[in-house]
């Protein structure tokens, strides 16, 4: 607009100089009023900064149709913690995501409004701003897609969007919310799950132990950076190297990678995970590897929670991976014993690992007043 | 006869859950910034002239991989290679996808013959077999590449694609 305005009263003829620039000025302010009376008129929402350290890299996912914003986040926080979402009003996301546990709920299944247990693990909701793959299976592209499965899933939260929009309409204070998040227009179930992504997306944790080591602001231990080094390194007995190779699918300073592999949990998966996705054989009993930030809190582990402590999850990897057809490639073989058909970490090691797997734990992520019930 | 026929539609009918819940055959697609999107099958690759590589691995054991040039497959799609591997078309990469979530990415000038002598390949054997289960069915060997990082296994899609800034 400025540039047109500009064009069309620029300086042409030199006599007309004086005249032209106080032209210039005069539509320049023009130009600013106008485009102060929009922003009133459309009440726009303000952006939310999504802050983040340099080395998590800017892979990040925000659709254009829903930008971070603040009155956005402000809104899908309440709606995060509302309980009127579920059939009974006695589930919210949060009873299945509790901060304190780093958005998990400690259960191995979370029973839902119909008393009934889910079908796999609540996962831990950091960092997906990242993730370009939802649940345990990677079925659903994006936050927004993802919201609607747990609020209607007749064994989760058990309400159709439709009753959860009627059951916002008549609630106070709801609609101003959502028209500072979303302009004018009424409430609908396409503004639910947007409200709900964008809280989702400022869900960053990157303040543990091991991002201010990276930092370069916390000397570790020795024992956790023999633990450190022992996670990232690939076991070769032959050059003298010790390893768990953790790395290799957990590493990076996010500990996240989009990866789906079977972990040898199983010779024969009684849930086929991905599979059901791609509907391709090779995918049969692979799922997500998840993060292991905040690892410590999050027991129990798997997509079936079935270890419950990381003890039990790192005698999984050293002595008891379970050959199959689609078992990962990264799992078969790996030994620190030439030879060895298992990893075969000595105790001391694993209690190593577990430190470094310590240094994951971000208390001022699962403390941050900003992620907390807003009422 | 037309009986027959309300049969028969029934019995399609009935089966169509069936193919539905079928499995899909491996296959690896190529898309993006192609004129014609590819979904190759295994034995599909049989279209294009048979090229091997000998790779030593870590304990010095020599296997032969077989499979094509990837700029064979890439030209089939209609991707700009060759003389129209110029201007913005040298802004495109190819981003290769695995079935467990890996990505690599190559540019066009690290495939194309007119840039480079290097062959990146897409086999599909390993020493007169069939790539295993967690290699194939589909694997990127690009011999010039000293570390073998890019050396995707289990692909399933190449997507051509402008590099955004």
């Amino acid at each position: 607009m400025k540039r047109s305005a500009q064009i069309r009263t620029g300086p042409v003829h030199r006599g007309h100089k004086f005249l032209n620039v106080r032209w210039l000025i005069l539509s320049i302010f023009v130009v600013c009023f106008l485009i102060s009376g929009l922003r009133f008129a459309d009440n726009k929402a303000e952006p939310y900064p999504l802050v983040y350290p340099a080395n998590f890299g800017g892979r990040i996912n925000v659709p254009s149709n829903n930008p971070t914003t603040r009155e956005g986040v402000a809104l899908g926080r309440k709606l995060f913690y509302e309980k009127k979402l579920s059939a009974d009003n006695s589930m919210s996301c949060g009873t299945c995501h509790r901060q304190k546990l780093a958005f998990t709920d400690g259960l191995a299944f979370s029973v839902g409004v119909d008393k009934s247990l889910t079908s796999r693990n609540s996962m831990s909701l950091v960092n997906l701003l990242w993730v370009r793959n939802f649940f345990w299976d990677g079925r659903s592209a994006s936050l927004e897609d993802q919201a609607v499965f747990p609020m209607t899933n007749e064994h989760e939260m058990g309400q159709s969007l439709e009753t959860s929009v009627r059951k916002l309409q008549q609630t106070p204070g709801y609609r101003e919310m959502f028209r500072k998040a979303f302009g004018e227009g009424d409430i609908d179930a396409d503004k639910i799950r947007k409200a709900l992504a964008q809280f989702e997306r400022t869900l960053i944790s990157a303040d543990s132990p091991y991002d201010r080591y990276l930092a370069g602001t916390y000397q570790p231990t020795p024992q956790e950076l023999r633990g450190m080094n022992l996670f990232m390194d690939a076991p070769a007995p032959e050059r003298q190297v010790r390893g768990a190779n953790c790395g290799h699918c957990h590493g990076g300073p996010k500990t996240f990678k989009e990866l789906f592999h079977n972990n040898g949990l199983d010779a024969e998966p009684a849930d086929s995970g991905r599979e059901v996705v791609s509907r391709q054989a090779e995918d049969k009993g692979r799922f997500r590897v998840p993060t292991l930030r905040n690892i410590a809190l999050t027991a129990p582990y798997m997509h079936d929670g079935r270890f419950g402590t990381l003890d039990e999850v790192l005698d999984h990897y050293n002595e008891h991976i379970r050959d199959s057809p689609t078992l990962s490639s990264f799992l078969k073989g790996v030994s620190n014993e030439k030879g060895g058909r298992t990893l075969m970490l000595t105790s001391g090691e694993k209690a190593d690992i577990l430190a470094f797997l310590n240094m994951l734990t971000d208390t001022t992520f699962i403390n941050n007043p900003a992620f907390s019930d807003p009422d | 006869m037309i009986k027959f026929k309300n049969i028969s539609l029934l019995i399609l009918l009935c089966c169509s859950p069936l193919f539905v819940l079928a499995q899909n055959a491996a296959v690896v697609t190529v898309s993006g910034e192609v004129l014609t999107p590819l979904e190759l099958k295994r034995e599909d690759l049989t279209a294009f002239k048979p090229l091997s590589h000998k790779v030593k691995d870590r304990e010095g054991k020599e296997h032969e991989f077989k499979g094509v040039a990837l700029i064979e497959v890439l030209e089939k799609a209609g991707v700009t290679t060759g003389a129209k591997l110029r201007g913005e078309n040298l802004a495109k990469l190819v981003l290769i996808q695995a079935a467990d979530g890996y990505e690599v990415v190559y540019s066009l000038p690290e495939i194309d013959p007119e840039f480079t002598s290097n062959v990146v390949l897409l086999v599909t054997e390993k020493d007169g077999a069939p790539l295993p289960a967690g290699e194939g069915p589909f694997r990127i060997i690009a011999p010039q590449d000293k570390k073998q990082a890019r050396w995707i296994r289990e692909v399933r899609s190449i997507k051509v694609l402008f590099a955004k800034d």
